[in-house]
């Protein structure tokens, strides 16, 4: 079995009107035993960005704590947020510092930048970024994920709908992966406020 | 002074020419349908070389993965339907066709056919049928299926949006359940929804879209273009 | 009619000659009185068919085409005073993806005799099958229903037969004969173990746990079943190869009985709503 689906994860991000989604499972496995229902994979780095890392768990900790560190630091320096274009090329970065023996995860950025205009891309493990118009996903149930987003999405969805389009993309894709699923959480950026939701999934 | 020893070539009789195919089953109906890009690699063989066959006027089969076994199985089953009607005077039934394909596939248990095969047509209430089957026979009736190499792809749409999974207030249709409760035009329209979309990300599904409907009037069928990049 | 089919088939000769019955063209293109005995699997032209299936199915194969079957099980069986309790997930995998979550593995070889799926999905559908024939078979030679014992032999010496040759299975082969219920356990490497309490399949581990937590030959019928159906639900759900929904069978002096098919997601947030209440 690949690293990459050691722990299991399903990672998506989609743009709609003004606005962005991010969601992701909930599961932590050793292989095929589940350790964890509630194991986040989204963080929030400013009001406007977030970043979801799917891949081997310990170094989704690691970077998590190393995204902090480093957007809080450019926030003293620079005295102003960091925006998630330089936040994403800051992650692409980090992760191509370790060319030669990767961190084993796949990041999935998504925010507003200061004009609120959506923002969202994807990365390799060793820092590719893909700018997306439409959409990203990451994890094991990557591929479940493009289908579903290829079928489900369209241009300039409202909050709302944008949230259910999210929401059925993430649960049905991850109820075709083994090794993702248990619970997903999703979050809706938008320029005044970020709403949270958890989403009752299949517990299998 | 040299010695020669005798050596054995890998044997690699395998090769993916890649292809989706679907098949959705309702109430009087079965739609079952495949693209018709044949690959190899990243090239294209050939845009049109049709992966779902007519067997009866009430069983089509369709096969993707490796060609030349998929037409393999599609001859010999023609084959048994054939002397089946002779010896019995009748036509074969969907589910015993279905039967049969999988002990056929089973006798291959040490030399797989590299062929994801969906079977579909009506059963002998006239109900919508789909067996599925992994390269050795494994068998089982569901109401939609997706195979091929957008079945990752293409499978949960299918369990979305025919057997309403994850839809709050929409009557799910259980995965045993052998018919779904969608008209035809619906099915049709997720048919080709379901093909523009695996055409977008799957570099192995694309240029044509066959459609095969099986009614009680016999088996129609329709073309439709794909993306062809 | 029926000693007709007895005589017919009850000829020994008739069998392994493969020339005595001439039917029509037969199954796969050979005498279906010869395919009756000996099945004919056809073989790749090399040195050793064995490995070569190997570099196409392994898990750990780095060949190009990779054939995956479907895989991925927990299942459960357990005598007690009262008969046995059968139960099953539903959930078949190649790979991580999921391949169905409406497998029927457990498979009624006759009114009295049930066989469960573990291990290849294929390999356990054909063999029970095949099981089933040759218990009608026996059925009809000596007027009588086979014995759980005989029958598990039968499955055990069929396979073993095959050994070496990447079949995989584990199945629990059980029902009531004459010496009353019983429940037998037979593998791909030959093993063939009775027993009161078998758990088979990559979730196993969680379901044993919950079974020998609870477990007492003189439950109701109605706590062993629902013991049964729990044991599973909790293999589910930590396993990652298990799910879909859980199946009950029961077997008494009557036979089997089938009694439940629940969902797991029905299941789960029942199981919840009560844990809550009880708090």
């Amino acid at each position: 079995m690949s690293i990459m689906e050691y722990n299991g994860a399903a990672v998506v991000a989609m743009v709609g009107k003004n606005c962005v989604a991010i969601g992701a499972d909930k599961r932590l496995g050793q292989q095929s035993l589940t350790v964890s229902t509630d194991f986040p994979k989204i963080f929030t780095m400013t009001d406007k960005t977030m970043i979801g890392l799917a891949g081997l768990a310990t170094d989704v900790l690691t970077l998590r704590d190393q995204f902090r560190l480093k957007t809080k630091l450019y926030q003293l320096e620079e005295n102003r947020v960091i925006e998630p274009q330089t936040f994403a090329n800051m992650v692409s970065s980090t992760l191509y510092s370790k060319r030669f023996g990767p961190y084993f995860i796949e990041p999935v950025v998504a925010g507003l930048d200061k004009h609120d205009k959506p923002f969202i891309c994807s990365m390799d493990t060793i820092g590719c970024i893909n700018f997306a118009k439409d959409f990203v996903v990451a994890g094991t149930a990557g591929g479940n994920l493009y289908g579903m987003c290829e079928s489900l999405w369209e241009p300039d969805l409202e909050p709302e709908d944008l949230f259910e389009t999210v929401s059925q993309a993430l649960l049905n894709a991850v109820d075709r992966n083994c090794l993702s699923g248990w619970g997903a959480v999703v979050h809706i950026i938008t320029p005044d406020k970020v709403v949270t939701r958890s989403l009752k999934a299949r517990m299998d | 002074m040299a010695t020669s020893s005798a050596k054995e070539a890998s044997f690699s009789p395998y090769e993916d020419n890649g292809g989706t195919n679907l098949a959705i089953a309702g109430q009087d109906y079965c739609v079952i349908a495949s693209d018709t890009r044949q690959s190899r690699g990243y090239n294209i063989n050939t845009r049109f070389a049709p992966k779902t066959f007519k067997l009866s006027d009430k069983t089509v089969l369709s096969t993707a993965g490796c060609q030349p076994d998929g037409n393999m199985v599609v001859t010999r089953i023609k084959q048994h339907m054939e002397s089946y009607k002779h010896a019995h005077n009748k036509e074969m039934s969907t589910p015993a066709v279905g039967q049969l394909l999988s002990t056929m596939l089973y006798m291959k248990r040490f030399f797989p056919y590299y062929s994801f095969n969906i079977l579909g047509g009506l059963d002998k209430e006239g109900k919508g049928c789909i067996y599925s089957y992994d390269a050795i026979g494994s068998a089982e009736r569901v109401p939609c299926l997706a195979s091929g190499s957008a079945a990752a792809l293409v499978q949960p749409f299918l369990d979305n949006q025919v057997r309403n999974c994850n839809q709050v207030g929409k009557p799910r249709i259980m995965a045993a359940s052998p018919v779904s409760h969608l008209s035809l035009d619906q099915a049709i329209k997720i048919t080709k929804d379901a093909f523009t979309s695996a055409t977008e990300r799957d570099i192995y599904t694309g240029d044509n879209l066959q459609i095969f409907i099986v009614t009680r009037d016999g088996v129609e069928e329709q073309v439709h273009p794909l993306k062809r990049d | 009619m029926l000693s007709e089919i007895v005589a017919q088939y009850s000829n020994d000769a008739a069998l392994t000659a493969g020339s005595a019955h001439t039917g029509s063209s037969g199954l796969l293109g050979r005498d279906f009185a010869k395919m009756t005995n000996d099945l004919i699997f056809d073989l790749p032209n090399t040195q050793d068919p064995a490995e070569f299936l190997n570099t196409y199915t392994d898990v750990d194969s780095s060949a190009d085409n990779q054939i995956k079957f479907a895989h991925g099980t927990t299942t459960l069986g357990f005598k007690y005073d009262d008969g046995v309790v059968i139960c099953t997930d539903s959930r078949a995998s190649q790979g991580s993806v999921i391949a169905s979550q409406s497998v029927k593995k457990v498979i009624e070889i006759n009114p009295y005799l049930l066989g469960t799926m573990a291990g290849g999905a294929a390999d356990c559908q054909f063999w029970e099958r095949e099981l089933g024939r040759r218990c009608r078979l026996y059925e009809l030679r000596n007027k009588e229903r086979i014995s759980v014992a005989a029958a598990s032999k039968l499955l055990g010496n069929m396979v073993y037969s095959y050994k070496g040759m990447g079949l995989s299975m584990g199945t629990m082969i059980s029902g009531w004969d004459k010496m009353g219920p019983s429940l037998f356990y037979v593998d791909n490497d030959g093993t063939r173990l009775r027993g009161d309490l078998f758990s088979v399949g990559s979730g196993s581990t969680f379901a044993y746990g919950i079974l020998d937590s609870a477990y007492d030959a003189g439950l109701q019928k109605n706590d062993a079943i629902e013991l049964g159906r729990r044991a599973i639900y909790h293999a589910a759900h930590r396993d990652a190869f298990s799910g879909g929904s859980v199946r009950v069978y029961h077997i008494n002096e009557d036979g089997w009985e089938f009694i439940s098919l629940t969902d797991f997601d029905d299941l789960h947030w029942d199981y919840t709503d009560r844990a809550n209440r009880a708090t």
